[in-house]
């Protein structure tokens, strides 16, 4: 098989070595268990009922006609089950922060009036089985009054725009005040005065489901006064809280089950409302409730990457040095605001003169939210655009301006350790970055042209807390107890390896118990990147703290066993810890028919030491191909006559497939900063921050073209090059 | 493990204790175990079949076989042939990703030839011989593309897996040394949005007789 190139450490016993999934066995036999696999006991099936408006305000609804068909249970609707589901809507889109969602002034509950988005949930039906009561969705009378839409974050803040809330459209901050999100260091102005030349270019990025191949789904089960929920979670510690939160209940009282789930990629942390909804009806009726989401239903009533338009304005010197970069930045949260609708990657840049303002805004569209590296792969590829144009401008190699401009440690700001400098060359040598890239864009003859792009990063890799506990036996069996669920990423085995190498043992000694919160202790959740490095860590300090108990005690006796535990608040001395990386892309591109052909793809990462190198490599072979989705092909189409979404589901998404893909050559630069689980950084969101920005650029470098909004379709493609 | 006998936690649910001609469940255990030549055929209902009875939905008795087992079984004919494979047989390890042909992680073997499960009506399955992932692997043992899954990490999240993992038995059968060109074209129905796609086409050559284990 293809294996990643490493350079820089040797494997240590057990990490560092390509190491099969601890339960790969259970995923290609068809026994790994995922959510709607579970059958209990007397269990009955729920389904959604949506709104057909993009606003509206519901007159009545009228249930009789829906609890009379043969084998409905029971209905709910806003009327009947006012719950608020705290993490839907967090001023500041801050979801892990209690205090600030009791202060949340626009609350989400699970079926809202006015319903503010096509797919807003309006009722849930239960019955004996899913086809009745899909059938009896169809018997909800619901009389709406329809309200006047607005789709589009620049139109929703003018003055005569349709108010989503009454306070207007600008999402508040975490104190409720409805000012931007701006950061600001140095002087702009006085870096624009400073510069030779002053760029300004605006570009706009579509919406982009997270479009996991598990439809959301939860089995809500009550004994006495405590709930069971099997549900997809990637962060079974937050979900119990936030639900048990939301129902007036102690943590305690709530039990998550995520053991096998269908991906998330940023869309299943927290509580989700079909958790509140399953087990709102389970217990008003008794009985174990399967809600299950329709692929429709989970285009629409859950989340993607927001949609931003981002106008810049870099002031640069004759000498190529950029002395002033300017964003204002417009990101569509939907009615709700999940998330910060962040656009990040000007921070890449040492430029000391720089402003960012960003406005967050309810739209009448689906509602925004976390998507792998939320803020990142849009903002990358705007400041990276606009990057790229200027350094061709000025007749710059890309590469150059990146090394000449990039941030680096400063006195004030030191690394843990500090490799972009190294992925950038390892990468541009690798991939024959002179040879692919055109000096003159779109130079080549005929109608298939080639061209070269490329774009670098640095992303958040520092500590926090998560616990461990981990048990040895007197036959030498080791079990390792962690709040993980296994979204894709590999996290049980991870963990395991990590246990075994910490406790000097074959990881065929380690038995990883997982994915139940009356099980395990808190864990982050796979979401963050956070799970190798925090959870990681914890398990290192599990296994030290059991090898004291074993150098004390000596190993148990009999029936007796010893435990380690650990919850580490591990800090990085006050240094920044990042990983780094750079990709390069050649593309062809046919200017007949506006489409685009990857034709070869480089990745160098640094993130530490890498614990399991196969599935590290596929988590950036696999970030990088939705990244080229993402730049190429997806986005939620709204109709702006009626607001009515036009391209939900992997159809009209028009989602890469096998024939679409190429392979994608992954080396990652090995390193040990002394930090993290034996010098472990993050991987797993950082492979799809780079590819829409070097897919971007190495199609503005085969047609000469810049194209200014993400996807690049055949349409857009087309009329660019026909203008 | 043993695909080729029921889940007992899913057969203890799947037979009701009521259902005519219900064998207990050793003598199920022991036929479902036994070879697939020797295919028996079994009759039962579910609790959800039981419970529907009451919507007067359309019903017709079909005979399907499935992973070498015959099932007689009375089906609603609005039931996909995924709903009678997980919910009805209990066969989970079929999944339905999208429930409208769009993403392949239903794909089971219908005499030979991958289907999108999720867009067959269970009706249409009488007489049919089905194959789905439990029906793989025999006695435990991993058919050579499901070791090629495992060595090369094939499955992500492991939701397409079963899908990609049929479509790749069909192309094998009828081609034993795919190419990766090859092994693309015949799996581009089946979406992976963990997108490993790599991987998956390296086992699936990895798994060929020209193949690199």
């Amino acid at each position: 098989m293809t294996q990643p190139t490493r350079i820089g450490l040797e494997p240590l016993e057990t990490i560092g070595n390509d190491t099969p999934r601890i339960d790969a066995v259970e995923r290609v036999t068809g026994a790994a268990q995922f959510t709607r696999d579970v059958k209990l006991p007397g269990m009955v099936y729920a389904r959604v009922l949506r709104s057909p408006h993009p606003h509206a305000r519901i007159v009545s609804i009228d249930v009789s006609a829906a609890l009379a068909l043969p084998g409905v249970l029971d209905v709910i609707t806003h009327e009947t089950s006012p719950i608020v589901w705290g993490s839907g809507c967090v001023s500041g889109g801050r979801q892990y922060n209690d205090p600030i969602k009791d202060a949340t002034i626009h609350r989400r509950y699970i079926f809202n009036n006015p319903v503010r988005c096509v797919g807003d949930s309006v009722a849930a039906v239960a019955a004996t089985d899913r086809n009745i009561a899909e059938a009896a969705l169809d018997l909800i009378e619901v009389e709406y009054e329809e309200l006047p839409f607005v789709l589009e974050p620049e139109e929703a803040l003018a003055d005569d725009a349709p108010r989503i809330w009454p306070e207007g459209n600008m999402c508040p901050d975490t104190r409720n005040q409805f000012e931007p999100m701006t950061s600001r260091i140095g002087d702009v102005e006085a870096g624009f005065a400073e510069a030779d030349r002053i760029f300004e270019q605006r570009y706009e990025t579509g919406f982009v489901h997270n479009a996991q191949m598990e439809p959301r789904c939860a089995l809500a089960t009550w004994e006495g006064d405590k709930l069971t929920l099997y549900t997809p979670s990637q962060g079974i510690s937050n979900c119990r809280h936030d639900t048990a939160r939301d129902l007036g209940l102690q943590d305690h009282q709530v039990r998550i089950i995520a053991q096998y789930m269908g991906g998330g990629f940023g869309n299943k942390n927290q509580n989700q409302d079909a958790d509140l909804v399953a087990a709102e009806l389970s217990r008003r009726i008794g009985r174990p409730v399967m809600l299950e989401y329709t692929r429709r239903d989970d285009w629409l009533g859950v989340h993607g990457r927001w949609p931003t338009v981002q106008e810049y304005r870099v002031g640069v010197k004759d000498d190529g040095t950029v002395t002033a970069m300017q964003l204002r930045g417009y990101s569509g949260m939907g009615p709700y605001r999940k998330n910060s609708g962040g656009i990040s990657g000007m921070d890449y840049y040492a430029c000391p003169n720089r402003l960012r303002e960003i406005y967050p805004v309810y739209t009448n569209r689906t509602t925004s939210g976390n998507f792998r590296a939320p803020s990142d792969p849009h903002g990358v590829y705007g400041v990276e655009s606009i990057m790229d144009d200027i350094a061709y401008e000025m007749g710059i190699d890309p590469v150059d301006f990146a090394l000449r401009n990039m941030r680096r440690p400063t006195e004030e700001m030191q690394f843990t350790n500090y490799l972009l400098e190294e992925v950038i060359t390892t990468g541009a040598e690798q991939f024959d970055w002179q040879a692919r890239r055109r000096v003159q864009p779109g130079s080549d003859e005929g109608p298939l042209k080639s061209g070269a792009g490329f774009s670098f990063m640095m992303f958040r890799a520092g500590l926090g807390t998560s616990s461990a506990v981990v048990r040895v036996d007197s036959q030498g069996q080791y079990i390792l107890y962690v709040g993980v669920t296994d979204i894709g990423p590999g996290a049980k085995t991870t963990m395991g390896m990590i246990a075994a190498e910490a406790l000097g043992v074959p990881l065929s000694r380690v038995e990883v118990v997982w994915g139940d919160t009356d099980r395990t202790p808190y864990s982050v959740g796979e979401s963050g990147s956070r799970t190798t490095i925090m959870t990681g860590y914890a398990v290192v300090q599990a296994a030290e703290n059991l090898k004291r108990q074993i150098a004390d005690r000596g190993m148990p006796d009999g029936a007796d066993v010893l435990i380690g535990t650990a919850t580490p608040v591990p800090t990085t001395d006050g240094l920044i810890r990042q990983c780094f990386a750079a990709h390069f892309v050649e593309v062809e591109v046919d200017m007949r028919m506006g489409t685009t052909r990857v034709l070869k793809y480089t990745a160098v990462h640094e993130s530490g030491r890498i614990i399991n190198p196969t599935t590290a490599r596929d988590q950036i072979r696999g970030a990088a191909i939705q990244g080229i989705g993402q730049a190429l092909h997806e986005d939620l189409l709204y109709d702006p006559r009626n607001g009515q979404p036009l391209s939900p589901g992997y159809y009209r998404g028009r989602h890469l497939t096998h024939q679409d893909i190429p392979d994608i050559d992954v080396t990652f630069i090995e390193t040990d900063d002394g930090y993290g689980p034996f010098g472990a950084k993050t991987a797993g969101e950082s492979g799809i921050i780079l590819a829409p920005a070097a897919v971007a650029n190495a199609v503005a470098n085969a047609t000469g073209r810049r194209m200014r909004s993400l996807p690049i379709t055949r349409d857009k493609l087309l009329q660019e090059v026909s203008a | 493990m043993n695909s080729d006998s029921f889940d007992p936690e899913a057969e203890k649910q799947a037979v009701a204790p009521d259902a005519p001609e219900s064998p207990s469940r050793r003598e199920f255990l022991e036929t479902t175990g036994a070879t697939v030549a020797a295919s028996t055929v079994v009759s039962f209902a579910t609790p959800a079949m039981a419970q529907s009875a009451d919507t007067a939905a359309p019903r017709t008795a079909i005979s399907v076989s499935v992973n070498g087992v015959r099932h007689e079984v009375e089906v609603e004919d609005r039931w996909t042939l995924a709903e009678l494979l997980r919910d009805a047989i209990g066969l989970t390890g079929t999944k339905i990703g999208c429930d409208r042909s769009e993403c392949g992680a239903c794909t089971v073997l219908m005499n030979g030839a991958p289907v999108y499960s999720c867009s067959q009506l269970a009706v249409w399955a009488d007489g049919a011989e089905i194959r789905t992932v439990e029906g793989l692997a025999r006695n435990g043992e991993l058919t050579p593309l499901q070791q090629a899954f495992v060595d090369n990490n094939a499955p992500q999240c492991g939701f397409c897996t079963s899908g990609q993992l049929m479509s790749a038995t069909a192309l094998l059968a009828a081609n034993p040394s795919p190419t990766a060109d090859e092994a693309r074209a015949a799996l581009v129905g089946n979406l992976c949005r963990c997108s490993n796609y790599n991987a998956i086409v390296e086992a699936v050559v990895a798994a060929g007789e020209g193949g690199v284990a």
